[in-house]
């Protein structure tokens, strides 16, 4: 039982990463219809920007807010330079674009950088824990599970009070109708690459944190997470994205630990297929976003 | 029927050798003028060309996007190394391989068929799998299982040690992996055979029938396709191609590790495919010529020394063209260099020039078909908690045109798409000549004789009026052979399309755009015409002149009509009964001028008097 709640607890610190990474997607999904495979990119960029910063002597305190800002910086540059360009395109044209973008600038830090990993220190005391009862509580773990709750109820309340968040749902509910109501597409679209921005900034500060290193594929692995999380969430759907972040986490946490020995290596690999199989027997996802094609 | 063959085996058959022609000229001129290096470079391109073609023939035919092939590429790549590699090298390398597969011993051919076959047997797995998703065009499912696929494969060579020896030095053909592929004839007939087969699949009934569901999977069945079938036909025969380059490829580099068949190679040929144009064997061919000549230029260019220049010449260049050309062919161009056009293409101008056109057809004798029933009974449906039909039904026998108005919202297209088994009705039932269609899905409502039009057009629209017709007309002639079916060319000459017939769907004017759609129908062979709205959006005098289109292609085709309008014109002139429907409720039937008299239907359809 004990060893169940730490390995909830453990899951929600991962999940709640994949959570930020998934709204992101899910964000530029609803307005869009794009699913954002260069949403890692912005993960890229940050290691690297931790990276430098690190080797100038600063320290975390100043490095986490210069790394959320860097990543809405890179999501917006990504949107002006690519995106802006297929809207409304198929989604075969989008799908291929956001992979083009996420070679490109995986190639741009192989020609600038060094196709090697640079490592940086990471936080003393993300290895700490607090001990209650039998329970070994990773400070890191409830760094995170908070700071992801900070910013999903920011987020909330950011759609639900705000014009913004309005036009950003009513976008994505159906972005045809909603620009004909007069909401302006360019400042709707824009706004949520920056909120996707904002989103995995913060995942970018955890992420970094734990693993410490920068490399031109650093962003691929969370981008996976990212995707694979909001696909459970069913995509167009926000309160999905969280949701199935948070499976991802957990189901993770759960295959590592009973995996027998020797076989943990495949984790990623057995997530993948678990995916893919919910993919061949429920297509839209876990939860379900009804759409009514018109015919 | 003759130019049928020139267009569809003949010319392509010739497109092809030509193509293979230039192709090996080409590589034998270079290679000859060149060094080692260059004629390895010519052999690596060409089997490129190989993979590229069996991803085209998937990709280009259906439009499902797969980042999977190499996936497959990885098992035959695997597969033809641990069945061709000599016993006693195997023992040094994979001395616990199970199944006793160190101790096997096959030649390459062998291999290479044994590689095939095992790549094939996994592709039907996956393809089951695509289709239970639903894979269409741009599908977020086939993406996601294709991946799977790629990621699968790689983890589980990197970690079946006994088997693959492993990530870091995987296996190989000789101590040194020195090249063990003697002479190029192999590659060549592979290349030739890849060729042939990409060409000619694209003019094969799945492969046309693949790619009307390319254009619009939701029409492709209404008209009788099933898209699983074709994609799965596709899937197939690309994967044969795509693991008989990738046992090459293995055979050529002397080695194989779970690198060599992952994300690089992936985008490497992605790009070739797609700078080129996806839908065009031509293309895809071009594509890895550009992609194959641009890379060795940026890694000559990337060890050059020019003093200013060193911000741009250096490491990685390769990268960033790759990167770049996939980007900015899908921001600029899209469909690639040369779209879907073939080399065999530039002779069916001279084909179209003789093309006579066509004699009408004597139309279909009324009295000789049996009449048939539509009958439509009790039809409930709910979106939500939004009732859209109450109870509503209607009855069409062959020979007669029957019209269904209302006013907006008050269901007609959805007793439609309830026929036509689109939308699931809660009860009710569709019985057609005494066969219940309830439950039943769409291609198979189709082919059972119901064929409809779409109020907002629903073409193929990358494909041309004679395509769009003659796909339809290849799937009838399979499912409706005791039907009149008029050659395509009367159904063009009959929908006043003959002039456009070498046009796409999607460069057709409003009402040619709907003049097609209901060729296409009528090109189903239908028992019934379903036309959802065929005036709207035309002007009077085009909207009279549809009256007589509907009524002599349906009297081509011996088929009763329902119609749906909104034109009271239209409908009073062309119905010999009309159903009126309001609120999801039939509330008067009877002939045009019955219901004009109707009070009921006046205040429900004009509203009541001011």
């Amino acid at each position: 039982m004990i060893e169940l709640i730490q390995q909830i607890i453990d899951g929600l610190g991962r999940g709640g990463i994949y959570a930020l990474l998934a709204l992101g997607i899910a964000v530029i999904f609803g307005v869009m219809h794009l699913i954002n495979f260069a949403h890692g990119e912005l993960i890229t960029v940050s290691a690297y920007t931790s990276y430098w910063l690190f080797a100038s002597g600063l320290n975390w305190w100043f490095i986490a807010p210069t790394v959320i800002v860097v990543a809405v910086l890179t999501a917006v540059i990504i949107e002006f330079v690519a995106f802006r360009w297929v809207r409304g395109a198929p989604d075969f044209t989008m799908l291929m674009t956001s992979f083009g973008v996420h070679f490109l600038v995986q190639a741009l830090f192989v020609m600038y950088v060094s196709a090697n990993f640079r490592q940086f220190p990471r936080p003393g005391w993300i290895f700490d824990t607090w001990r209650i009862g039998g329970l070994s509580l990773e400070v890191f773990d409830l760094a995170v599970i908070v700071a992801t709750l900070v910013t999903l109820l920011g987020t909330y309340w950011l759609l639900q009070r705000t014009m913004f968040g309005v036009s950003l749902r009513a976008a994505a509910e159906d972005f045809d109708t909603a620009r004909l109501m007069g909401i302006r597409s360019n400042r709707v679209i824009r706004g949520a690459f920056v909120l996707s921005g904002v989103l995995a900034g913060v995942a970018a500060v955890f992420w970094l944190m734990r693993s410490g290193q920068a490399g031109p594929t650093a962003g691929l692995n969370p981008m996976l997470k990212g995707v694979l999380a909001a696909l459970i969430g069913g995509l167009g759907s926000l309160s999905g994205a969280v949701l199935g972040g948070i499976t991802l986490g957990l189901v993770e946490v759960l295959l590592i630990s009973r995996l027998p020995g020797g076989t943990a290596g495949l984790t990623d690999g057995i997530v993948f297929l678990l995916i893919a199989l919910l993919f061949v027997f429920r297509p839209q996802g876990l939860i379900t976003v009804r759409r009514v094609e018109r015919v | 029927m003759q130019a049928d063959r020139v267009r569809h085996a003949v010319a392509p058959a010739l497109g092809s050798g030509l193509l293979f022609l230039f192709l090996v000229a080409g590589s034998l001129l270079y290679a000859a003028t060149g060094d080692a290096a260059a004629n390895s470079l010519v052999t690596q391109m060409l089997i490129n060309a190989v993979v590229v073609l069996g991803i085209q023939i998937y990709i280009g035919n259906t439009g499902v996007l797969s980042f999977g092939h190499i996936g497959f590429g990885a098992i035959a790549g695997y597969a033809f190394a641990i069945c061709a590699i000599s016993p006693e090298r195997k023992l040094r390398q994979i001395p616990n391989a199970p199944f006793g597969l160190a101790e096997v011993d096959f030649t390459p051919l062998q291999s290479g068929l044994i590689a095939v076959t095992l790549t094939v047997i996994v592709a039907f797995l996956i393809g089951l799998a695509l289709s239970r998703s639903g894979a269409r065009s741009g599908a977020v499912a086939a993406v996601v299982i294709t991946l799977a696929l790629l990621f699968v494969v790689h983890e589980v060579a990197r970690n079946w040690i006994d088997l693959t020896r492993g990530g870091k030095t995987g296996l190989s053909f000789s101590p040194l992996g020195n090249a063990t592929l003697q002479g190029k004839l192999p590659i060549y007939l592979i290349l030739l055979g890849a060729i042939g087969l990409a060409r000619l699949f694209k003019e094969t009934r799945a492969g046309r029938l693949a790619q009307a569901a390319r254009e619009d999977d939701l029409a492709a069945r209404v008209m009788g396709i099933d898209p699983a079938v074709q994609q799965m036909i596709a899937l197939l025969l690309s994967v044969v191609v795509v693991s008989a380059g990738s046992a090459l490829r293995v055979f050529e580099l002397g080695s194989i590790n779970p690198r060599l068949f992952f994300f690089d190679y992936t985008l490497l040929t992605l790009t070739m495919l797609i700078v080129g144009g996806r839908n065009s064997v031509v293309g895809a061919l071009t594509g890895v010529l550009i992609i194959t000549v641009g890379s060795e230029l940026t890694r000559n260019l990337s060890e050059v020394d020019i003093q200013g220049m060193n911000w741009l010449l250096r490491d990685g260049l390769t990268d960033i063209f790759l990167g770049g050309a996939m980007l900015g062919f899908m921001i600029l161009r899209p469909a690639g260099l040369l779209g879907d056009w073939e080399l065999d293409h530039w002779s069916l101008r001279r084909l179209r020039r003789t093309e006579p056109p066509p004699v009408p057809p004597p139309s279909a004798d009324g009295d000789k078909t049996p009449t048939t029933v539509l009958k439509v009974t009790n039809v409930t449906v709910h979106f939500g908690g939004y009732q859209a039909l109450a109870d509503a039904g209607l009855e069409a026998a062959s020979g007669e045109i029957v019209g269904l108005i209302g006013p907006n919202g008050a269901g007609k297209t959805t007793l439609l798409n309830v026929i036509t088994g689109l939308v699931e009705s809660d009860n009710g039932q569709t019985a057609l000549g005494g066969v219940i269609l309830t439950g039943v899905s769409p291609h198979v409502i189709a082919r059972s004789g119901l064929a409809r039009t779409f109020q907002n057009f629903r073409l193929f629209s990358a494909l041309s009026v004679r395509e769009n017709i003659g796909v339809v007309r290849l799937v009838a002639k399979h499912f409706r052979r005791d039907r009149p079916l008029p050659p395509v060319g009367a159904l063009m000459a009959q929908a006043g399309l003959w002039e456009q017939r070498d046009r796409r769907a999607s460069e057709l004017d409003y009402g040619n755009a709907r003049r097609l759609e209901l060729a296409r129908a009528a090109a189903a062979g239908p028992e019934f015409l379903l036309l959802d709205e065929p005036t709207s959006g035309m002007s009077d005098s085009e909207s009279r002149a549809m009256i007589d289109q509907v009524r002599s292609m349906a009297k081509l085709i011996g088929a009763g009509v329902v119609v749906i309008d909104h034109d009271l014109n239209f409908i009073t002139g062309i119905c010999d009964r009309v159903y009126v429907l309001d609120q999801g409720r039939v509330i008067a039937v009877g002939t045009p001028a019955e219901i004009a008299a109707n009070p009921a239907v006046q205040t429900a359809y004009l509203g009541t008097a001011e």
